[in-house]
């Protein structure tokens, strides 16, 4: 599945590109990150928990930042897997100034598996644009 | 003596209500799931999340620490035992090895992995979670024409084409008629993946008895004598110490005509733990892992004069097979090539099959099995011939129609079509829906800007199936009729029936050919260890073909019983009517519950004559035998929203004979509706990478109840030569008939915007963005 | 049903079962017709189920002073059926007999409904139509919360952990008033692909007031409320139908795509319009 969007971030370029390499802000920010730790450069091992109505499952995953070129783009990739099924996404983040703070714009794909893909196909769209909402939205809230 | 006899009305064609039904409706029934067994354990199967990855290793050592789990088993113990059976024998025919359960790779999302017994269910399901596979996924592919193209990921690495076998048929000069063509259409048609959703799932209980050696398998199946056979086979052991008993079967549309993995593993599982095990899908597990029907790509060319005359047809059809074979999934597009000329008396054929390996379950038979994909195609060709043409598609299909009096007709694919008159059902669905009417409020409705459209479809079919040279293990029916002593019948039927009310059915066969009230006679069947073999209820076969055993076996007891009555009346000739033999000299006689009891006492025997009365027939079909009709549906979309409504629902099924029109209505109406879930709701749909997405009922869309449309049904009874009972089958009549009138009349109602063909499922998006393409 | 193990509570008065909310591991049971099914699949797996079907007074359905309350544990068809629905807000009878199918009515509630928030469920768009105010509790006491402001997104409300909904409260309608709950059942599901709630009030030949929530197109039920003030203003029901929907979020998924449901939105809200318009005195 194709995901896309823009979100606009209070920081410089150079400030969101930081805060978005920084495991510690990713951790805050990801919806049910519980744990994030480097496990090698640009690679993190990473634990969730997700919470969504009465749905709710664990998930031992990995986040790995590739492409990287400060200050305007890298890639994030991010899996995880559990009992009530995997999923696995990545995206291109490009980062542009606009105003006095940044657009971050996102082109990727998700790929979700297990039950939550056989049963859940009319809100996979849904909670995935609203995870990455909620994402931006914490990001924002970053000092 | 009573001398007054008069013959009973006879119950061939009454409205007889089934026997079956109050158990039904009651809720007394018994299916697999309501059975229990002393010490029963319960089993669940660990399923692939995946498409495709290879199985790094299986960690169960969680799974067997929680209390009350009595054993695992993974694909490394059962290496040993048999296949999963495929029985096609088309040459060259790429077969994987289908283990019971995976070895080292998975194909497919609900592929089995392991299977956990517990104590109780709970713990099954508890435990199955608790087993850890370690899997790498690899690239899957779910589209069989991506499969085709260079590049895809190979679903059996030993074969990267992806190709399990090639096909091909053709009959007359196809070359010759297309250059003879005045015009040709040609189209792309798809026959979307069909979930076969029966309310009962799969499930079976195996118990087995050690100190005899004995197994005994209950299964929701609709072929209980050859998955005894082919379990038996699995499993190395001798098969007359493994029973098969098929309980109540909450419908099978043909997914239960297999042998599935589950059956095996049960049987083996019960050995192994020394305990009855049980296993009931799941609904996900049966979206998953029970068979899918349709699955094809197909590519039309129809060459046609000027005139309307067809001339000749080229197919090129991409089966979608699945990763593995089951029973007879290599089989159905073939079925679909021979039909492909429907009703059409053109000659000229062109047929290439390509069967496919996905990423996905496998295909097989589903109501129609290959017939619906034949017949859509091609009344979706003929009504684009005539849209070609500026004809009328009743007009076209007249023009094309074998004749009445050149029956029986000889295909361009070989078959001998039996009886038919296929103008008459046509004339009469028009008549009854009133065509030209219809067809001046079409062009009033049209001129105001409404979308209404009228569609036809004509189709045949290919039933009773069949001689045993077409089937794989044999294509004949049995049955024993046993007269008991107190006079009460009982038949023993090799044909399982699960729905299809054969127990009325039959009842009343014997009741008119006894002349014993319907009341006394009792239908057995779907128990190996009391049924002779058999061969099952698919194909639109269960009455063609096991009512047709039956009545020869009636045959052969009463001329039994009339060697008693003849016996007991002192005399030679007599007749045996509505239960009496009749001495017609002296108008003496004797009743069927005097002759049963001399039968049994045999204190005086007929002259070369046995005691007691029972007579079993085992009767092969010398010829398929052919249903025809005509379906006509007159829809209005929405033009804003793309909305369909179904108007009329008119049909004119010739399914020969109708012994019971009760029961002939119920199978159109359950057809019906399958078929309009083909047209318009159902979807079985893989993502990219192969998951199965429409993988419950909040998705797939069933036809349901309020969303029918009353459906007119009526019929015109053309006796099919090929067997006694003039019968030819009605199970799958509806769903044959129905797509290709919906779509057509959809087409129809959208012509004026230029819309020429639109697939299956037509949901209201894909209308409307017809309908906005137009606009723009 | 085959779940996880969970243990299960009926406590007997709202305080028991608050306090059995307490330690975050429970979720409360109303009919069951969400959490049921995600615990059969074991997508939800609770340690603790609180049913509160044995607290009394919570299925009632009064009017006083005005206003509607309806109580948390009043199932579809009670509301469906109810007089007192029947005569003061006929659109949320309307709304409660579209839902799903009679088996499904006769178990859901309205509380579970709003509480789950999924955001395909009818309620909603007749609630924010209806103005209608969430009321919920919890050991610090009760708050209410609106029905615009409590559908934040998908399947996410306004209500704090440990809170849970004992009534909804309605403005009753005025008898001239005139209404329609529109909607687009999904073939298997049975939820509105779009649902669409629509309130008038006629002031001669012009519209006085004019309310229309939609369900089904986003991640939550909105107002619409520029079609709402163009159709106040004067423009007419097809000027305004065509702006539902705009600048809000939509979703997708096999059946219907997001532009597809943002167009079902619009000539649902048209046709309930114009059906409300016949209604209204």
């Amino acid at each position: 599945m194709k995901i896309g969007g823009t979100y606009a971030v209070p920081f410089v370029p150079e400030r969101a590109f930081e805060l978005l390499q920084d495991p510690a802000v990713l951790c805050r920010c990801m919806p049910g990150c519980e744990s994030l730790t480097k496990t090698g450069d640009g690679e993190y091992a990473m634990q969730m928990k997700m919470a969504l109505a009465a749905i709710s499952g664990k998930f031992d995953g990995k986040v790995r930042i590739t492409e990287s070129q400060a200050p305007t783009q890298f890639r994030l990739a991010v899996e995880g897997a559990g009992k009530i099924g995997f999923m696995k996404g990545s995206g291109l983040l490009t980062i542009s100034p606009s105003g006095a703070g940044s657009n971050v714009q996102y082109d990727g794909d998700v790929q979700v598996g297990g039950t939550i893909a056989s049963v859940g196909q009319r809100l996979v769209e849904t909670t995935a644009k609203m995870l990455i909402k909620r994402f931006f939205d914490k990001l924002g809230a970053e000092t | 003596m009573a001398t007054t006899i008069t013959k009973p009305e006879t119950l061939f064609g009454k409205r007889v209500r089934r026997q079956e039904d109050p158990r039904l409706i009651t809720g007394t029934a018994l299916y697999l799931d309501d059975l229990k067994m002393p010490g029963m354990h319960h089993a669940c199967v660990v399923r692939s999340p995946h498409a495709a990855a290879k199985i790094r290793g299986i960690d169960t050592s969680a799974a067997r620490a929680l209390p009350g789990v009595a054993a695992i088993f993974t694909g490394a113990d059962v290496t040993g035992l048999g296949a999963v059976p495929c029985a096609a024998s088309i040459p060259g025919l790429r077969v994987p090895h289908h283990h019971l359960l995976a070895q080292d790779r998975v194909y497919y999302v609900g592929h089995p992995v392991a299977v956990v017994v517990g104590t109780d269910r709970y713990i099954a399901r508890d435990a199955a979670e608790l087993v850890e596979v370690d899997y790498e996924p690899t690239a899957a592919v779910a589209d069989p024409e991506k499969a085709l193209a260079a590049g895809a990921p190979a679903v059996h690495p030993e074969w990267p084409d992806n190709v399990a076998f090639n096909f091909h048929q053709e009959g007359g000069d196809t070359e010759e008629a297309f250059r003879q063509a005045d015009v040709v259409v040609r189209q792309r048609i798809t026959s979307q993946r069909l979930i076969p959703t029966s309310i009962e799932t799969r499930g079976v209980i195996a118990e087995w008895r050690a100190g005899e050696r004995s197994l005994t398998l209950h299964s929701s199946t609709q072929i209980p004598h050859l998955l005894r056979t082919l379990v038996a086979g699995i499993l190395g052991m001798p098969e007359n110490l493994l029973r098969v008993i098929t309980p109540e079967v909450g419908g099978g549309f043909g997914s239960k005509l297999n042998v599935y993995a589950e059956e095996a593993l049960m049987a083996y599982i019960a050995m192994k733990i020394n305990k009855p095990v049980k296993w009931v899908e799941s609904r996900r597990e049966n979206f998953q892992a029970t068979i899918h029907g349709r699955g094809h790509v197909d590519y039309f060319e129809l060459a046609a004069l000027r005139d309307g005359t067809i001339l000749g047809l080229k197919l090129k059809l991409i089966q979608d097979l699945g990763a593995y074979h089951q029973l007879l999934t290599p089989v159905i597009p073939t079925l679909s090539v021979l039909m492909m000329p429907g009703l059409y008396r053109f000659k000229n054929v062109n047929a290439d099959v390509v069967g496919v390996f996905t990423n996905c379950v496998p295909t097989d038979a589903y109501r129609g099995a290959g017939r619906p994909e034949a017949t859509h195609g091609i009344e979706r060709m003929v009504d684009m011939l005539a849209q070609e043409l500026k004809m009328d598609p009743a007009e076209i299909r007249l023009k094309n129609f074998v004749h009445a009096d050149e029956f029986p007709y000889g295909t361009a694919t070989g078959l001998t079509y039996d009886s038919g008159d296929y103008a008459k059902p046509l004339h009469k669905a028009m008549a009854e829906a009133g065509y030209e009417q219809l067809r001046r409020e079409q062009a009033a409705a049209r001129a105001e800007g409404r979308l209404v459209g009228i569609g036809l479809s004509t189709y045949g079919e290919i039933c009773a199936l069949g001689p045993s040279i077409a089937l794989p293990a044999g294509g004949w029916e049995s049955a024993t009729v046993k007269v008991e002593p107190s006079g009460k019948v009982t038949v023993l039927t090799g044909a399982s029936p699960h729905g299809q009310g054969e127990e009325t059915t039959f009842a009343q066969i014997v009741a008119d050919e006894l002349g014993v009230p319907m009341d006394d006679v009792l239908v057995v069947h779907g128990d190996t260890a009391v049924v002779q073999y058999g061969i099952g209820t698919f194909g639109s076969r269960g009455t063609a073909v096991g009512g047709s055993a039956l009545y020869y076996a009636l045959q052969d007891l009463k001329a039994k019983m009339k060697k008693f009555g003849a016996m007991m009346l002192g005399t030679e000739q007599v007749n045996f009517s509505g239960g009496y033999c009749v001495d017609e000299a002296t108008g003496k006689s004797v009743t069927f519950a005097e002759m049963a009891v001399a039968a049994y006492h045999a204190k005086k025997l007929p002259a070369n004559t046995e005691p007691g009365l029972v007579a079993t027939h085992f009767w092969e079909p010398p010829n398929f035998t052919f249903p025809f009709g005509a379906h006509l549906v007159v829809t209005e979309v929405d033009r804003e929203t793309g909305a369909i409504e179904i108007k009329r629902y008119v049909c004119v099924d010739d399914i020969g004979r109708i012994i019971n029109p009760l029961i002939v209505d119920g199978q159109v109406h359950g057809g019906v509706a399958q078929g309009l879930g083909q047209a318009l709701w159902e979807q079985a749909v893989y993502d990219e990478s192969g998951q199965l997405v429409s993988g419950e009922l909040t998705d797939y869309a069933l036809p349901r109840a309020s969303r029918m449309p009353w459906i007119e049904s009526s019929h015109t009874e053309t006796p099919s030569p090929v067997n006694p009972l003039g019968v030819k089958g009605v199970g799958e009549a509806g769903t044959i008939g129905c797509s290709p009138a919906v779509v057509n009349s959809v087409v129809d109602a959208l012509s004026p915007l230029g819309v020429r063909h639109i697939d299956m499922p037509l949901t209201p998006e894909k209308i409307w963005k017809l309908i906005e393409g137009a606009r723009a | 049903m085959i779940s996880n193990a969970f243990s299960y509570h009926t406590p007997e008065t709202l305080e028991e079962a608050l306090a059995m909310l307490e330690d975050g591991g429970g979720k409360i049971l109303a009919g069951g017709m969400s959490l049921i099914p995600l615990m059969k699949l074991r997508l939800a797996s609770p340690e603790s189920v609180v049913d509160l079907r044995r607290i009394p007074g919570l299925k009632a359905i009064t009017e006083e002073g005005g206003a509607v309350r309806i109580g948390a544990m009043a199932t579809h068809h009670e509301i469906e059926i109810s007089p007192v629905i029947r005569g003061k807000c006929p659109l949320l009878g309307e709304a409660a007999s579209a839902i799903g199918d009679i088996q499904v009515r006769n178990m859901g509630t309205i509380g579970g409904s709003v509480a789950h928030a999924d955001p395909a469920a009818d309620y909603p768009a007749a609630l924010v139509a209806l103005e209608a105010r969430i009321r919920l509790r919890s050991a610090n006491g009760e708050r209410t919360v609106e029905a615009s402001e409590f559908f934040v997104d998908a399947f996410t409300t306004a209500m704090e952990a440990g809170e849970i909904v004992v009534a909804i409260e309605v403005k009753e309608e005025e008898a001239s008033e005139g209404f329609k709950y529109e909607k687009v059942a999904h073939p298997a599901s049975g939820f509105p692909v779009v649902g669409v709630a629509v309130r008038v009030k006629k002031s001669g030949a012009g519209i006085a007031m004019a309310r229309i929530g939609v369900t089904g197109m986003g991640p939550h039920a909105f107002r619409a409320r520029n079609a709402e003030a163009l159709l106040e203003g004067g423009a007419g029901a097809a000027a305004a139908a065509a702006v539902v929907g705009e600048g809000e979020e939509t979703n997708s998924d096999l059946y219907a795509s997001g532009e597809y449901r943002r167009h079902l939105a619009r000539v649902h809200a048209g046709r309930a319009i114009a059906a409300a318009l016949t209604r209204a005195l």
